[in-house]
């Protein structure tokens, strides 16, 4: 089993300090790091880098807090109510992402939905630009990773004590002050654990933006695993796409070992 | 908290709810609506809200030619065959359940591999059947493997939960590519690749650690004192898991195995390195959505969508309970 994992790895490391294309599969060519010089000195590799940082400050933040809020308005309602709004709200988890990016597509083309109503608004046609594909692709990604953050929050809050908040309410607490000093505390491992998913999941992000870039190579809105993969298999470089997947991992590792540490610190103070 | 009572209050409360539930669900109604109208209702400019539904985009997406009467009278025949054997077999007979299960199951996978014998299918019901085998092969490896390791986990060792846990992090956390070049390279020197075989190995590889980490928090609810009275009793090690722990255990196993099927059914990028022809209902959709062969068929893409989710957000919504069951048992307890 840890050999299914580590095996690949150990090959990736092989496979991207050596020259292989396509036709060479048999015969690579050791070439050390070049393939890490090559990669570190693309300004299309940097530019993706950037746009990944850039939905992931805007999509982890939004979609914990869309989650919880939603999740504690449904904590207000009756279970029946609930048990109306929630299938419905958990729709974006279940639909494929793939299907999800050309559901949110079909919306903004001139036939779609919101095509419609943004020239009804503001009276000019909506067109996919850069700066509006780019948006879209975050919009995306809040859309459809909400729902598992929402389900987490409000799993959490049907363990919250009652007493706690009960007593803080005697001793007057406002329901922002309970929100602060009461129900965030009790998510707080929670919420830490929604984020470092979230953030690895927007670093691998790959379906989404592939989709809705695919057929339009002018949108400069690819991600580190787009372009990764444009390098790799359209382009047939293997190695220096393995050089892209090592360094996108060591990217990866610097910063999620801190939080690593603290999920680790976490659980055994609690064992 | 104290419920809000005011009523302004709880109005805000709804308006905000429904106006979340909106933006979950318009997409998703809008795309179902399109698939049912005609390729010009579909591309106007304004959105029609009123229209005749068609099923026009469905039947040229999953069929090549429409079929004649005889054979449309077949697929009816056997639908009702299954539904009756579910109906009837599924809990009165007094023969064990196990292998009604497995009598109904051989049924279905009679029926898929033979409705392309009597009507022209398309492509897409190819793909269909490769979402299918791929997702089963899947689910099937990486739920019995994750369960044996899960328990050793959850039995033998204090800390290893909390590693384990990290590692499963960890691994999550590693950009696929990492994973499937190599996958990629060795397929194409082994001649492993495009073939079934290959997707479900790295398939299981790259969401084993999550399995492993969910079915091990569901084995650690288990009394131990179970297995102990039943090895007192003249079992095996072996023999007290799968007699004894399996039975009590099947909501978790069933849960994983659901939360696995959406993470296979679900994979994108893993197929498209890894096949040239087995291409499973994700990557089918890439052809749909206007590239060369079909510029702009919005109907069709609309009906292809809808086709490749309706399977999964049936068994999904079917047992709902078991997986937020599961993901908050994962989840919350760590």
């Amino acid at each position: 089993m840890i050999a299914l994992m580590t095996v690949p790895l150990v090959m990736a490391v092989w496979l991207s300090l050596n020259f292989i294309t396509f036709r060479t599969l048999d015969a690579p060519e050791f070439v050390g790091l070049a393939n890490y010089q090559d990669v570190l000195s693309d300004s299309r590799f940097w530019g993706a880098l950037r746009f990944t940082l850039l939905i992931a400050l805007i999509s982890v933040p939004a979609h914990i807090i869309i989650g919880l809020a939603v999740a504690l308005l449904l904590d207000e309602t009756s279970t029946r109510i609930r048990s109306l709004f929630l299938p419905g709200m958990l729709m974006p988890m279940i639909v494929v992402p793939v299907v999800g990016t050309l559901m949110f597509r079909q919306l903004f083309e001139p036939t779609g939905l919101f095509a419609w109503f943004f020239s009804e608004v503001v009276g000019r046609r909506f067109i996919f630009t850069e700066f509006s594909v780019k948006a879209l692709i975050i919009l995306h990604t809040i859309w459809a990773s909400t729902p598992f953050a929402l389900v987490i929050f409000f799993a959490g809050l049907q363990t919250l004590p009652g007493e706690l908040v009960d007593a803080s309410s005697i001793d007057g607490a406002s329901r922002l002050q309970q929100l602060r000093y009461v129900i965030i505390p009790h998510l707080r491992s929670l919420i830490v654990l929604e984020a470092l998913i979230a953030l690895m999941d927007f670093f691998r992000l790959f379906d989404s933006v592939f989709i809705l870039t695919e057929q339009n190579p002018i949108f400069k809105a690819d991600t580190v695993m787009t372009y990764n993969f444009r390098v790799a298999i359209t382009v047939q470089r293997l190695g220096k796409g393995s050089a892209m997947a090592i360094l996108a991992m060591i990217g990866i590792f610097v910063v999620l070992i801190p939080f690593l540490i603290m999920t680790y610190r976490e659980q055994i103070e609690e064992r | 908290m104290r419920p809000v009572t005011n009523p302004v209050g709880r109005f805000v409360i709804y308006a905000l709810l429904i106006m979340f539930l909106l933006w979950s669900v318009v997409p998703i109604l809008w795309i179902t609506l399109q698939s049912f109208k005609t390729q010009r209702q579909a591309a106007a400019r304004a959105p029609l809200f009123v229209f005749k539904p068609t099923l026009e985009s469905y039947g040229r997406l999953w069929l090549d030619s429409s079929p004649d009467n005889l054979a449309v009278l077949l697929i009816g025949l056997m639908a009702v065959v299954v539904l009756v054997l579910l109906a009837v077999f599924a809990r009165r007979l007094p023969i064990p359940r196990n292998i009604v299960y497995a009598g109904i199951l051989g049924a279905v996978i009679v029926i898929i591999w033979g409705i392309p014998k009597i009507v022209d299918t398309a492509k897409f019901y190819d793909y269909f059947v490769n979402s299918l085998i791929v997702s089963a092969g899947a689910v099937i490896f990486s739920v019995s493997i994750g369960c044996l390791s899960g328990y050793a986990l959850a039995r033998y060792s204090g800390m290893s939960g909390v590693v384990i846990l990290l590692v499963a992090l960890a691994f999550r956390a590693l950009p696929r590519m990492a994973f499937l070049l190599p996958f990629y390279w060795m397929g194409r020197i082994s001649g492993l690749h495009d073939t079934y075989f290959l997707v479900i190995i790295a398939l299981v590889a790259v969401n084993q650690p999550f399995t492993i980490w969910l079915l091990r928090s569901f084995f650690m609810d288990i009394p131990r004192e179970i297995e102990d009275a039943a090895m007192i009793d003249g079992a095996s090690r072996l023999g007290a898991f799968l007699k004894v722990i399996t039975p009590i255990m099947w909501p978790g196993i069933f849960s994983t195995a659901l939360f696995t099927l959406l993470l296979a059914y679900h994979e994108f990028l893993l197929v498209r390195i890894l096949t040239q022809s087995k291409w499973t209902l994700p990557l089918a959709m890439v052809q749909y959505i206007g590239g060369a062969q079909m510029p702009g068929q919005i109907a069709m893409q609309a009906a292809a969508a809808v086709s490749s989710t309706i399977p999964i957000v049936l068994v999904i919504l079917f047992f709902q309970k078991q997986l937020v069951k599961g993901l908050s048992a994962g989840a919350v307890k760590g």
